[in-house]
């Protein structure tokens, strides 16, 4: 492996690659459908979150709380009202703020406050609202405050709305297509026209053309996952343990892809593989996309590994506690893809 | 004695059960040019490949310029150049930028694209798309691209297969001078005629084995037979054809009733092709 080598074919790949129709297929299959689900469902332009207030007491967190840009407050009289008005979607989350609240919190005592959360709210407003309210309290406190948000969703919970089912799809469509189409076809088409063999008859090594078209598809497959994630607001709290997620997404992504090239013969096989097997590499989508079916399903295909980690942490504000178990499974698998491809990369050098 | 730049040493490659390459044994000196014929199948590809590191050889030992080949893999292939048969070449690429990137792979201080394609005849389509160039100027380019590390050795695999006359002598013209350069030449050819040309000496390949390895003139003379051919006036007027084969206890005489007793249009000696001698020494054709 030569740094320099690499850096030149990576050159020629980031010159010549944009001529591909691959590569511009890449990007633009995933933004157009993310473009018209979000058009679909309305989320490329959707509103504030609505929170709702039931005020026990007098509080001035009800206040500080309309005064803000980001957020609709209203107010309700009773919690019935509330729980009516979050079940019928008018508010994506109510809240209720005991007497003697702005006391409490002045004090330093642990709040707990009872959230009430729409069923078919969008994820992104259902990790907004919990940090708005957290933060409002800790200015209110003037101090760092232990807060504690108890929620209850109400509403059908199963119904999880479309343009979030379709998050997955669009994100893994994003990371994969890209991140195993461009190195793969990128590799036949050298296999093809012959200009692999004159590669590996310089210093290049075959490792050094791997990582070169590899990178590539690297970068393609995050950039995409992030486009698609930002485009979808669902890039949740977490956005480095995010990035790092896709990052190790795209690995394997781009391992597949090199794997695949190293023994596809042509696009045209390459294409129908993809079309017959592409359900194992998206299996795991339609657990989120129907949630209806058991997640343990999912739990067969490698592709979960990365995909569980991404929706954890972008569409139900989870942490790394939640993640950690699939994250190393996924680094388990890279490592062993890494294997895959050294075996698939001596078998191409015999039959070039 | 001066280091080979070519040994192969009981090299030996087989795909299962098929044996491409039978234990072949021969060694090509600096600055030498040697013809490496046979037919399709015979295993000079394989042999090719396992010389170049692109084939880890089975059993016995590549050895270039006193290197073991797959042990110095990187050295080695930075000190070869090789032009394949088939045409591959980046299409989407002009000829100026094929040239730089594989100098740059090659790492080559300060090299002028312009002068190499000049030598080749392509110095005004410098920044067309090699996509639409003819096969002719392709193959050119291939040659050029074989040349942009200054190899000391020079594998040349069908060089001038399906080119016109001027491109062939462009061509080969290139190959003596890479020669005079000091570069050694492997040249794997169908074309007798230019391996005649062209090499020192010659190997036939055959299954898998070298079945000759000798200069052209001197397996002409071991298997070829040297002959006088004539066209005489007949009785009625028509040209008849004689033959006298040389090198006979009987050639004096018979020369001698050629000239006193027929009229002589035209004379002129001939000798075996190398095509013959493989034909002879295999029992079959270079092109089957």
């Amino acid at each position: 492996m030569n740094l320099k080598r690499i850096s030149i074919l990576l050159g020629k790949e980031f010159i010549h690659s944009p001529k591909n129709f691959m590569f511009i297929w890449a990007i633009v299959a995933p933004l157009a459908f993310t473009l018209v689900a979000t058009l679909a469902f309305g989320t490329l332009f959707s509103e504030k979150p609505n929170l709702g207030i039931v005020n026990e007491g007098n509080s001035q967190l009800v206040v500080m709380a309309q005064e803000l840009d980001s957020v609709t407050a209203k107010t309700y009289e009773d919690v019935s009202s509330l729980k009516q008005a979050t079940e019928s979607g008018a508010v994506d989350m109510g809240i209720v703020l005991p007497q003697n609240f702005d006391n409490a919190v002045l004090q330093g005592e642990i709040v707990v406050i009872e959230a009430y959360i729409w069923g078919e709210s969008l994820a992104k407003n259902r990790i907004i609202l919990p940090t708005i309210i957290s933060d409002l309290v800790r200015e209110l406190a003037g101090q760092e405050v232990p807060v504690e948000i108890e929620s209850v969703t109400l509403g059908d919970e199963v119904s999880t709305p479309w343009s979030e089912r379709l998050i997955p799809f669009l994100v893994f469509m994003g990371v994969f297509f890209g991140g195993l189409m461009l190195p793969s076809t990128s590799l036949i088409e050298e296999k093809q026209r012959k200009t692999f063999e004159a590669l590996v008859i310089t210093p290049a090594s075959i490792s050094d053309i791997f990582i070169a078209k590899g990178i590539l598809g690297i970068v393609l497959s995050v950039f995409m996952g992030v486009v698609i994630l930002l485009l979808n607001q669902a890039f949740g709290a977490n956005s480095l343990l995010l990035v790092g997620v896709l990052f190790l997404g795209a690995i394997m992504a781009v391992e597949l892809g090199l794997i695949f090239g190293a023994l596809i013969k042509d696009i045209t096989t390459l294409f129908t593989i993809w079309k017959a097997g592409g359900i194992i590499l998206f299996g795991p989508v339609f657990i989120y996309m129907f949630p209806q079916i058991p997640e343990w399903i999912g739990r067969l295909f490698p592709t979960y590994y990365a995909l569980q980690p991404i929706v954890e942490l972008s569409l139900r504000g989870g942490g790394w506690s939640d993640i950690a178990v699939s994250v190393f499974i996924l680094i388990g698998i890279d490592i062993l893809l890494v294997f895959v491809i050294a075996i698939a990369a001596r078998g191409l050098m015999q039959r070039s | 004695m001066a280091q080979d730049a070519i040994v192969a040493d009981k090299l030996a490659y087989w795909f299962g059960d098929l044996v491409a390459v039978d234990h072949i044994s021969f060694s090509v000196a600096k600055g030498e040019i040697l013809g490496f014929l046979g037919p399709n199948g015979a295993g000079k590809t394989t042999t090719v490949k396992m010389l170049t590191g692109q084939l880890k050889p089975k059993d016995g030992k590549a050895i270039l310029l006193g290197m073991d080949v797959p042990e110095n893999i990187e050295h080695v292939q930075s000190e070869i150049g090789v032009c394949f048969e088939d045409t591959n070449l980046y299409q989407r690429m002009s000829a100026v930028e094929n040239l730089n990137l594989f100098a740059r792979l090659f790492n080559v201080k300060s090299f002028d694209a312009y002068a190499l394609l000049k030598r080749v005849g392509l110095a005004e389509r410098e920044k067309d798309r090699v996509e639409n160039y003819s096969k002719g100027m392709k193959q050119r380019l291939m040659v050029a691209r074989s040349l942009v590390s200054q190899p000391q050795i020079l594998f040349l695999d069908e060089p001038t297969t399906g080119l016109d006359p001027t491109s062939s002598e462009a061509i080969r013209n290139i190959i003596l001078e890479e020669r005079k350069r000091g570069a050694t030449i492997f040249l794997t050819t169908h074309d007798m005629m230019e391996a005649d040309k062209l090499s020192d000496r010659v190997a036939f390949m055959n299954q898998g084995k070298i079945v000759a390895l000798d200069k052209p003139l001197n397996l002409k003379q071991k298997y070829g037979k040297r002959a006088l051919k004539a066209r005489v006036s007949g009785k009625s007027g028509t040209l008849e054809s004689r033959e006298i084969v040389l090198d006979t206890p009987q050639t004096p005489g018979d020369l001698q009733n050629l000239f006193e007793k027929e009229n002589v249009v035209t004379i002129h000696s001939e000798e075996a092709t190398l095509e013959d001698i493989f034909i002879k020494i295999t029992g079959r054709g270079l092109t089957e």
